[in-house]
């Protein structure tokens, strides 16, 4: 018990007698981490963003003109059931001369004694994919259905906005590998350091019958808790700069960002599982 | 206690023991003597197993060079003292922490070894230094630190690698006159020193060694 009483406070002593590396494994870690962090919040509301531009998603079907109020009730119904169609509006011929009205402020009726508008509805795609969401064949369909004259969409933006969110998504998932590899380096690299420029102490304690665990434990236990550290510095950041962001957006607009804190919690055990292999890995060199 | 078989280990660079072969009894004092490079390091470095003989065999009390096993190696070093010119005391620990540190190697209890400090501390003239960092100590003063981290695990063995090196001759007659004091309490010492005239006068067997060959002993 003495033993690890005394090996725990030296892991803690440790960290005020290697200021200088100590500070720079632990801001290391707090860069890499923070950006994970900003990563993974990135990718949580990169999702809830493309979910709200998917409600801004419309396809317009007009029907033709010889279709019948009636019978554009049975069409819709054939449209709702295409896979991916979340919603549709039927709008009447009806509905369609009141809103050229409000919008024109004249009457067709007036002028050609009959509606020339046809019945039209408004189609809403799914907000929620796995993936990519591809339009053409919902379109395709649609157009397929006997009745239907012409079909309007933003296809061509909609596989832009979808294909970027995409790319988005691997590239977000190869940046924070690519951080968490560099993480890993870093930690070893400034364990090496603090290792090295303790050579003395590793000279002596071989020379007092240190076995190697006895020697490693204050090592690793210092690597862990600059992690540690480091973690709780960025979980800060985080944390700040989140409830910040979202106080701006709340006067600007209704979508804020959303984050399960619970990921926090990862922070910490991705900076704990680093950084005992990072230094397990920088001390196992200079003690075989 | 201490026994060289036909001894020898060579380093990459070609220079190192050949057929080195003697004998320490227990509790005896030994002087190692010989010129600088003449191979006194290599030996106590193959005496606490640093390294390992190429041929030959070396004995310490119960352990010996050819049947130690890896992890047997720290076990052997707690029974041995070592002193070195270049003390390696630690820089960002003070008198006390530096010379405890044997005690939490061996897992002592923080109570004991406060009282044990203190008493070593006062065997080598250094009571009142406790938080003293090294720098703020003497040469001699380091040096009586690292003999006092030697002797408080109460070893079988010192193992003294040219430890007035760095000190002037009455601070390195204390040093010896403190060293004949453990080992007239039954611990086995031995020093390896190139200075002899300031030994020669010391009434302890020599045993010299020339470009890595036994001399005389």
């Amino acid at each position: 018990m003495d033993k690890f009483l005394f090996l725990l406070g030296e892991g803690l002593k440790n960290l005020w007698r290697h200021k200088l590396t100590v500070f720079t494994a632990v801001f290391s870690v707090f860069l890499s981490l923070s950006t994970i962090g900003v990563l993974f919040i990135a990718e949580q509301n990169t999702h809830k963003l493309i979910e709200y531009m998917r409600t801004k998603y419309k396809i317009e079907v007009f029907f033709k003109g010889t279709v019948t109020n009636e019978q554009a009730i049975q069409y819709v119904q054939k449209i709702r059931m295409i896979p991916g169609v979340y919603t549709t509006t039927l709008i009447t011929k009806e509905e369609a001369l009141k809103v050229y009205k409000s919008q024109f402020g004249d009457d067709l009726t007036e002028f050609l004694d009959y509606n020339p508008l046809p019945v039209s509805c408004v189609v809403n795609v799914k907000r929620k994919y796995d993936g990519y969401l591809i339009i053409t064949p919902i379109i395709e369909r649609i157009k397929e259905i006997e009745g239907v004259d012409t079909v309007n969409h933003q296809g061509h933006l909609i596989s832009r906005i979808e294909s970027f969110y995409e790319r988005g998504l691997l590239g977000l998932s190869g940046i924070a590998f690519a951080i968490i590899l560099v993480t890993v380096m870093i930690i070893a690299n400034t364990i090496k350091l603090t290792i090295y420029s303790n050579k003395d102490l590793i000279k002596a304690l071989k020379m007092l019958g240190a076995t190697n665990t006895f020697i490693r434990i204050p090592f690793i236990l210092e690597g862990v808790l600059q992690a540690i550290l480091g973690a709780i510095l960025a979980s800060a950041l985080l944390y700040g700069a989140v409830y910040g962001a979202n106080e701006i957006l709340s006067q600007l607009t209704t979508f804020t960002i959303n984050v399960q804190w619970m990921f926090l919690g990862w922070l910490f055990l991705i900076a704990v599982v680093i950084s005992l292999f990072g230094s397990s890995r920088a001390i196992s060199k200079f003690i075989k | 206690m201490i026994q060289l078989e036909n001894v020898s280990y060579t380093y990459r660079k070609g220079f190192g023991l050949a057929n080195i072969d003697f004998t320490i009894d227990e509790g005896e004092f030994v002087f190692l003597i010989g010129p600088t490079g003449s191979g006194k390091s290599t030996l106590l470095n193959l005496l606490y197993m640093e390294i390992f003989p190429e041929s030959g065999r070396v004995t310490i009390g119960k352990f010996d060079s050819d049947s130690i096993k890896k992890r047997k190696i720290p076990v052997l070093r707690r029974t041995i003292g070592i002193i070195s010119q270049n003390y390696y005391l630690l820089d960002d620990r003070n008198l006390f922490e530096n010379v405890a540190l044997p005690l939490h190697v061996i897992g002592h209890s923080q109570k004991d070894i406060a009282d044990i400090v203190e008493e070593v501390l006062e065997e080598v003239g250094l009571t009142g230094l406790e938080d003293h960092y090294p720098e703020e100590l003497s040469g001699g003063e380091q040096q009586r630190a690292c003999l006092a981290r030697a002797i408080i695990k109460d070893p079988e063995i010192i193992l003294a690698d040219e430890p007035t090196g760095n000190l002037d001759p009455v601070t390195s007659f204390d040093l010896i006159k403190l060293l004949e004091e453990i080992n007239s309490e039954g611990t086995t010492v031995l020093m390896a020193s190139h200075n002899y005239s300031l030994i020669k006068s010391r009434n302890h067997r020599i045993v010299e060694i020339h470009d890595g060959r036994l001399r005389s002993q």
